[in-house]
């Protein structure tokens, strides 16, 4: 299945692994812009029980870039946005 | 033809195969003084920064690191006192890849050389191996405690139906040597251990994380970093695949300039009751095998590029922090094949930066508890005798006090075999909207007598009972003590066993 580009002013959010399982999606469009630090807040809002159950342990991606997100968070405003037409992807340990 | 063109002078023929001879045997030469010469200098810049083994000399097995250096004197002995430097069969059998530029006799001298672990001998670990004993690698170190058993054969090919009940290291050796008696292979046939991890790492020049738990990744993680060994680490499940190359260059934990590792990629390990094994999540053959290629492709391309002289060591440059891809399989996606670049290593890295609190001795002493540290599931235990009934004892009830029989399993487990009359409302792994579910159900709600739980192995069924007991009116319910495995046991030894 290939991933439809997302509507304006979205970015795509890719599921791998445990978080397909959790979501039972392959991929979300997700209202930007927001700050990657609160991508987890943004998912728990949607998928409660996400954050500790699976993204815990997670490593996360923009733009097929590693992003830490205790780093980003750290950084405050200065922390990496997510913008529309981002790619974000959700990468548990297999 | 150049028969005919050199038929003139005999004399003439005869020199230019001498002078032939000489200027191959003298590339020979070369190519060796090359291959040892980057040899040197990679022992050398490990020296530098790896400590000296605890090993006691006199304490190994027969695979020692005594029988290492013999091994090695002996290879170049023997090298020496033939006109070429490797055996005619070894031509034959690997011109192949031989005349590929990437590889050529360099290549193939450095894969003989060299000593590879892999740990696992699975479905990752199997075609890893088979590729890398086909490609000649000189030493193949393999590491399982496990046996062979026959739901391991779709996807584990070095192991065959006669082999079932071995020992997964020597079913594999076997195979391994019909497939390549020139190869060494050496046997570790236990899971590794904190304990051993230095102690055999240590003996090795790479090593292939081919296993398939949390706890054995970060253990693998931390001894390569210890032992400086790059590690081609990958792993599968289901119809996903995950391959990545770590601590690559090795630089010592220091170094900002060294290749991340596991826990710099994924600190926090997963939550133990969201860890599936093959077993309970399943596995596609093809997706763990096209892994476990990839990981022999990528421990061949280390090897035959030999050591990497930085820059570094000449004073002049400063090494670029090392950020490896993770590349991600997936069967069912479009594109099937995406990579993600990672992070450098982390600055608070608990195993590879200079913050790093752990250390040989935290291993060797067994200080640092892997299984604790990525939790344990205990088996659930959950309900009060009244409400669980053995396989047995449900078996021989009337078939009018049987209730409803509710299956907890997923629909695909369900179309394999399921039991007469049973309802299937899978678990959902929500206690309430479960019981709402499964309580609306026209022929749960309409049936007299208990409801009667049943799943593959007795766990979410105990859930769905206590679901039933706390979100509906419906108090009686059953656990079938120990799923359809309990079924199969007591009451039907016929019942599929998949």
């Amino acid at each position: 299945m290939s991933i439809p580009k997302p509507p304006p002013d979205h970015c795509t959010i890719l599921y791998f692994a445990a978080a397909t399982s959790y979501t039972k999606k392959q991929y979300d469009h997700l209202p930007t812009p927001f700050h990657v630090s609160r991508l987890p807040d943004v998912l728990e809002e949607r998928y409660p029980g996400i954050k500790s159950k699976v993204l815990v342990s997670c490593a996360i991606t923009v733009n097929l870039d590693y992003v830490d997100l205790e780093e980003e968070a750290d950084k405050d405003n200065d922390g990496l946005l997510v913008t529309a037409g981002d790619e974000v992807a959700v990468i548990p340990p297999l | 033809m150049d028969f005919d063109g050199a038929r003139g002078s005999r004399e003439v023929v005869e020199l230019r195969l001498q002078i032939e001879n000489l200027e191959s045997r003298l590339a020979t030469l070369k190519t060796q003084l090359a291959v040892a010469e980057k040899k040197d200098i990679l022992t050398k810049s490990q020296d530098d920064f790896v400590a000296k083994p605890s090993i006691k000399p006199g304490t190994e097995d027969s695979h020692g690191a005594l029988d290492f250096t013999n091994l090695k004197r002996g290879t170049l002995t023997e090298a020496s006192h033939s006109r070429w430097p490797l055996q005619n069969e070894e031509y034959t059998r690997y011109g192949r890849q031989m005349i590929l530029p990437e590889v050529g006799l360099p290549g193939q001298l450095r894969l003989k050389d060299a000593r590879v672990l892999i740990v696992g001998v699975g479905g990752l670990g199997c075609p890893a191996a088979a590729y890398l004993a086909g490609a000649g690698v000189g030493t193949l170190g393999l590491v399982d405690g496990d046996t062979v058993e026959i739901s391991n054969l779709h996807r584990q090919i070095a192991h065959s139906t006669a082999t079932v009940g071995m020992s997964k290291v020597d079913s594999a050796i076997k195979y391994l040597s019909s497939l390549n008696p020139l190869v060494r292979y050496e046997r570790h046939p236990e899971h590794l251990a904190p304990s051993s991890a230095i102690d055999i790492f240590s003996r090795y020049d790479l090593v292939l994380d081919c296993t398939d738990r949390p706890s054995s990744r970060y253990l693998i993680s931390d001894a390569a970093v210890l032992t400086g060994k790059p590690l081609v680490s990958a792993s599968a499940l289901k119809t996903e695949g995950q391959l990545v190359i770590l601590n690559n260059p090795p630089r010592s934990p220091r170094d900002p300039a060294g290749g991340p590792c596991y826990r710099c990629v994924f600190p926090k390990p997963p939550p133990a009751e969201s860890v599936l094994s093959c077993g309970e999540g399943g596995i596609l053959g093809p997706v763990v095998g096209v892994m476990g290629v990839l990981q022999a492709l990528e421990a061949i391309e280390i090897l035959v590029a030999g050591p990497i002289v930085s820059d570094a060591s000449n004073g002049t440059v400063e090494a670029e922090p090392a950020r490896p891809t993770l590349l991600m399989f997936s069967a069912n996606s479009q594109p099937q094949f995406r990579s993600v670049r990672l992070r450098s290593r982390r600055k608070d890295c608990a195993a590879c930066s200079s913050a790093a609190t752990i250390s040989r001795r935290s291993l060797t002493s067994g200080l640092l508890d892997y299984q604790t540290f990525c939790g344990t599931v205990a088996p659930v235990d959950m309900l009060p005798a009244e409400s669980r009934i053995s396989a047995a004892e449900f078996s021989n009830l009337p078939s009018d006090s049987r209730g409803v029989l509710i299956d907890t399993r997923d629909e695909t487990q369900y179309g394999i075999c399921a039991l007469p009359g049973s309802i299937n409302v899978p678990w959902t792994g929500d206690a309430k909207s479960w019981a709402a579910k499964a309580s609306s159900l026209e022929d749960v709600a309409r049936a007299h007598g208990p409801a009667h739980v049943v799943c593959r192995l007795g766990n979410d069924s105990q859930l769905a009972v206590k679901a039933f007991q706390e979100h509906t009116e419906r108090f009686e319910a059953k656990d079938i003590r120990g799923g359809l495995r309990a079924w199969r046991e007591q009451a039907d030894p016929e019942w599929p066993d998949y």
